[in-house]
């Protein structure tokens, strides 16, 4: 093989201008790979540098992103994923998401390690990328057809089962502000409308197939870190549970501890849980175990419904979200119906979450007479209506009636629609929040709250304040009620931590099941498996500092858009009506969120006030860039 | 009516009894006969039975296709064992001569390059089914009903013959259908006969007398590609850069794809082992394996009697 392959890093990134329908590849800056390691540090980089505040979402101008990682297309367990990421349409902020799948590796073995889009085809166009480089080709005949269609045909076309494909679906090419980029069919980048995007520059998909190779540096220090974290992950307490029933067995434990999102948030339990839990998924339609790339442990499924409306139904998934989004949160007990619902979502392209809470939205808004039936193009809005839920789904993705107005996400619904409906807008930052309650889990509410790219628990992960181990606690966080969930106390520097491990993970590229939830490669882990991979010293400390850099970036960026503490906010439902008292073991609380703002800034270097880092802690961490809210500073942020 | 001889042609996949080329039965009227301290495999048989009462009569219409018809395979797709069925003349007892019956001498048939490659009497290659003393010597077993088509196969099999990550370099694929959600990891069979050696015209692809499984003399090799077209299961693939044939060589043993299955749809072992069965099996066993073999497996396809 050619010296071109570095080692970990691709070492080339690929730039594509559809205006000009020109592309042309440069080496990665190894200066910029060691500061921001790779994935989402590499994307918030250029979109801090290229993105400024006047460059419109939806405009030619907008970059689009794909990175994976140093560590993608080893056979470290999970290390496939890749970041989407631009400016955000949906929330007008900063836009990112991440997926599984089989996608990240793919384009690495083609030798990259980022690619960056701008521009508007003139013509509808997909971008296969191969060893040598981009190809434009024509996607006419693609424009309306579904992300599964879409796949097909492309991997059809180029006669080639092995091209991994991500597609924006028709709810894109619509204009539905939560579309995303979809993976191997169920496998989306489905936050903060990246699919809006891509379609926004009369862009169908991006096909990628690498013929090529990833090397390390050190193969043998490699493969004994990976024997590490395989141990690790074997012995976990939670492998078999994760094996059998991944992220939906989340749908029995939250209910079990009153946080989880049922009827939009009005109570915390779920009185049908057992119909459609993450275990009567098991025990039904289960097939069998699903794994993204290189993965150890398979936490996806495939299921197939037999008999009934919804029979030949059959789909890898779902995950926690997409199950509670169309069972609990709209008060639908009917699995069957939650599995189609997720399938539409899947095929049209859209958002689970955003789509579960503009459904449940607009099932509340009916509830409290905001919305009329007729309004609402005659349909009956009671909660679980499963005529409802299927028909808006519709509705929302071809943007027709109802659907239109909830198309936008619920922050411009409910601008819309007026009426006082604004308190019943589950977002933050125009990002709709997930399927959990905040009530119940503080940390997770204080991580929603300040999270990047709006109403989103990727970002910090917070999961140690379910453990109740205060020792623990004590010992890493200094406040032993950093374990107990339902405390304030502790959960500013809980959150720090989680979010720099999150954004590790992001970097890396490393399923956060693995590198946060189950804890598996602690910083010195990382860092050795960094050198072994890259041929690079990497020391702890530089790790977590490069993460910690990721964050404040972050914050930056939202800061030249104009956001600061005030936006650092949940829906008042979370902070001021406490749980209901059937909400079980949650009944009663609320978020105590301010106090946990301030510990937090103050765990992070962050004016108390604004909310934005201070002088100091942007040169502690490198980042030569001065933060006035509201006014586009100039320069680049490297 | 005729007497009828059921004789093993050949055999295209891996036979776990193990049947070997020239194996036969007898029948004679309605009784069945097989020679003395010999046997015949059950489920090869049955497959043929419903043929064999109009085998062992005349049929003079010429629109029919039982008279053109001889040869069955064994249902099992891995096997892919070639029955023959003879009709005997009664005096002498030797197949009666009919076009296209025989498989004994050099078959012709066109090599999917266009040249015609005469191939060498199966009898002759030796089989790791036969194995040693022991028995049939260990090989692949794939289950793919537990394959999460994860692909670290792929990666284990490349980084320890190439050193590096890439699924183009390795022996093994998983093949995967993601609508019907099916995941098939592809790797060779270790056919008992295999069809690869017998196309190569550079005699490049010999049997590894310890492991049975392929091994590939690159000095060899002329690189035509004819084995990959000849392999039945499509596990041969071609290396970008050298141009030889990348073959699964069982890694002498200690096939490292299996190692990192996390699943159990791969093995290495001799199918009905329960021995082994029991040791990847659920529970305590299962984790004293390797530590990773979870899922019951192995005791769930041995259960149902075919190892796919």
């Amino acid at each position: 093989m050619s010296a071109r392959w570095g080692c970990g890093y691709a070492g080339r990134v690929l730039l594509v201008d559809l205006t000009a329908g020109r592309s042309t590849i440069e080496p990665l800056d190894h200066g910029v790979a060691r500061r921001f390691l790779g994935g989402r540090g590499l994307n918030m980089r250029v979109l801090y540098d290229e993105v400024t505040p006047g460059v419109h979402p939806l405009s030619p101008e907008n970059r689009l992103m794909f990175a994976t990682g140093p560590l993608v297309g080893t056979h470290f367990p999970g290390a496939c994923r890749v970041n989407v990421s631009a400016r955000s349409p949906l929330t007008g902020i900063l836009g990112d998401s991440n997926a599984g799948g089989f996608f990240g590796p793919e384009l690495k073995y083609a030798g990259f390690d980022q690619v960056i889009i701008q521009g508007r085809a003139p013509r509808p166009v997909y971008l296969f990328i191969t060893d040598e480089g981009a190809h434009l080709r024509p996607a006419e005949h693609l424009w309306g057809l579904d992300v599964w269609e879409t796949q097909q045909a492309i991997r059809s076309e180029l006669g080639d089962e092995g091209v991994q494909v991500g597609v924006a679906g028709p709810a894109a090419e619509n204009g539905v502000l939560f579309a995303g980029v979809f993976f191997n069919l169920a496998r989306p980048a489905a936050r903060t409308g990246m699919g809006t995007v891509m379609a926004s520059k009369n862009r169908k998909a991006v096909a990628v197939r690498g013929r090529g190779m990833v090397r390390v540096a050190d193969p043998a220090a490699f493969a004994s870190l990976v024997g590490t974290a395989d141990a690790a992950i074997f012995a976990h307490p939670e492998y078999d549970a994760r094996r059998r029933l991944g992220t939906t067995r989340l749908v029995r434990a939250l209910h079990g501890l009153g946080c989880l999102a049922s009827f939009h948030f009005r109570t915390g339990c779920f009185p049908g849980v057992d119909r459609v839990s993450g275990e009567r998924l098991a025990a039904t339609y289960r097939v069998k175990g699903k794994a993204c790339f290189g993965c150890t442990i398979p936490c996806s499924r495939f299921f197939r419904i037999e008999s009934g409306p919804f029979a030949g139904l059959a789909s890898e998934g779902p995950e926690f979200e997409g199950l509670a989004g169309f069972s609990s949160r709209v008060g639908n007990d009917d699995l069957a119906v939650a599995l189609r619902a997720i399938d539409m979502c899947n095929r049209y392209g859209m958002d689970v979450i955003s789509a579960s809470e503009a459904i449940s939205f607009v099932m509340e808004l009916g509830e409290a007479g905001l919305v009329s039936s007729r309004e609402a193009d005659g349909l009956d809005l009671r909660w679980g209506n499963a005529n409802t839920i299927l028909a808006l789904l519709e509705k929302i993705c071809r943007r027709e009636g109802i659907g239109d107005v909830l198309a936008g996400g619920v922050r411009r619904a409910a601008e819309l629609i007026g009426r006082g409906s604004e308190r019943y807008a589950m977002h933050v930052k125009g990002l709709e929040v997930f399927q959990a309650d905040p009530r119940g889990i503080k940390g997770y509410a204080l991580g929603v709250a300040v999270a990047s790219r709006g109403g989103d628990h990727l970002r910090s992960e917070p999961w140690f304040e379910l453990t109740g181990d205060s020792e623990e606690a004590t010992r890493r966080f200094g406040e032993a009620e950093a374990a107990q969930r339902l405390s304030p106390r502790g959960k500013g520097r809980l959150v720090k931590y989680y979010e720099e491990r999150c954004a590790l993970a992001d970097c890396l590229q490393v399923c956060k099941n693995t590198l946060v939830n189950m804890e598996i490669l602690p910083y010195d882990q990382a860092a050795c498996i960094l050198a072994a991979a890259t041929g690079w010293e990497f020391s702890e400390e530089e790790l977590q500092a490069s993460c910690e850099r990721l964050v404040n970036l972050e914050r930056c960026y939202n800061a030249r858009l104009g956001l600061g503490r005030a936006d650092d906010t949940l829906p008042d439902r979370f902070t001021r009506e406490p749980l209901p008292p059937d909400s079980g073991p949650s009944a009663g609380s609320v978020v105590e969120l301010d106090q946990m703002l301030d510990e937090y800034y103050l765990a992070r270097g962050w004016d108390l006030s604004t909310g934005l880092p201070k002088g100091e802690t942007l040169s502690r961490l490198g980042l030569e860039i001065s933060v006035n809210p509201g006014a586009a500073a100039p320069g680049g942020c490297s | 009516m005729y007497d009828l001889r059921i004789v093993v042609e050949e055999v295209r996949g891996f036979c776990d009894m193990p049947m070997r080329p020239g194996d036969y039965c007898e029948l004679r009227g309605s009784r069945l006969s097989i020679p003395d301290g010999r046997y015949f495999c059950m489920w090869a048989l049955q497959s043929v039975l419903p043929l064999l009462p109009v085998k062992q009569r005349r049929i003079a219409e010429e629109n029919d296709w039982i008279p053109r018809t001889f040869r069955v395979t064994c249902p099992d797709p891995d096997g892919m064992v070639i029955l023959r069925i003879e009709q005997l003349d009664a005096r002498d007892r030797s197949p009666v001569d009919q076009p296209g019956a025989r498989g004994d001498s050099a078959v012709e048939r066109p090599a999917p390059t266009g040249r015609t490659l005469v191939e060498q009497p199966n009898a002759r290659q030796w089989t790791p089914a036969e194995g040693n003393e022991r028995g049939p010597l260990p090989r692949m077993l794939v289950n793919s009903r537990m394959c999460s088509g994860c692909r670290s196969c792929e990666l284990a099999c490349s980084y320890r013959h190439e050193g590096v990550f890439a699924p183009s370099l390795s022996r093994i694929t998983v093949r995967k259908d993601e609508v019907g959600g099916a995941d098939e990891p592809v790797v060779c069979r270790q056919c008992g006969v295999a069809r690869c050696v017998q196309v190569c015209p550079c005699g490049a692809l010999a049997r590894n007398p310890r492991t049975g499984a392929v091994r590939v003399d690159a000095g060899l090799c002329m690189r035509c590609g004819d084995c990959v077209a000849a392999c039945p299961f499509g596990a041969i693939r071609i290396h970008p850069d050298t141009a030889l044939p990348l073959i699964c060589d069982l890694c002498e043993g200690d096939p490292a794809c299996v190692g990192r299955c996390a699943t159990g749809a791969l093995r290495y072992g001799r199918a009905g082992d329960l021995r082994h069965a029991a040791a990847t099996g659920p529970g305590v066993a299962g984790e004293a394996t390797a530590g990773r073999r979870r899922d019951g497996g192995a005791a769930e396809c041995e259960a149902g009697g075919q190892v796919k």
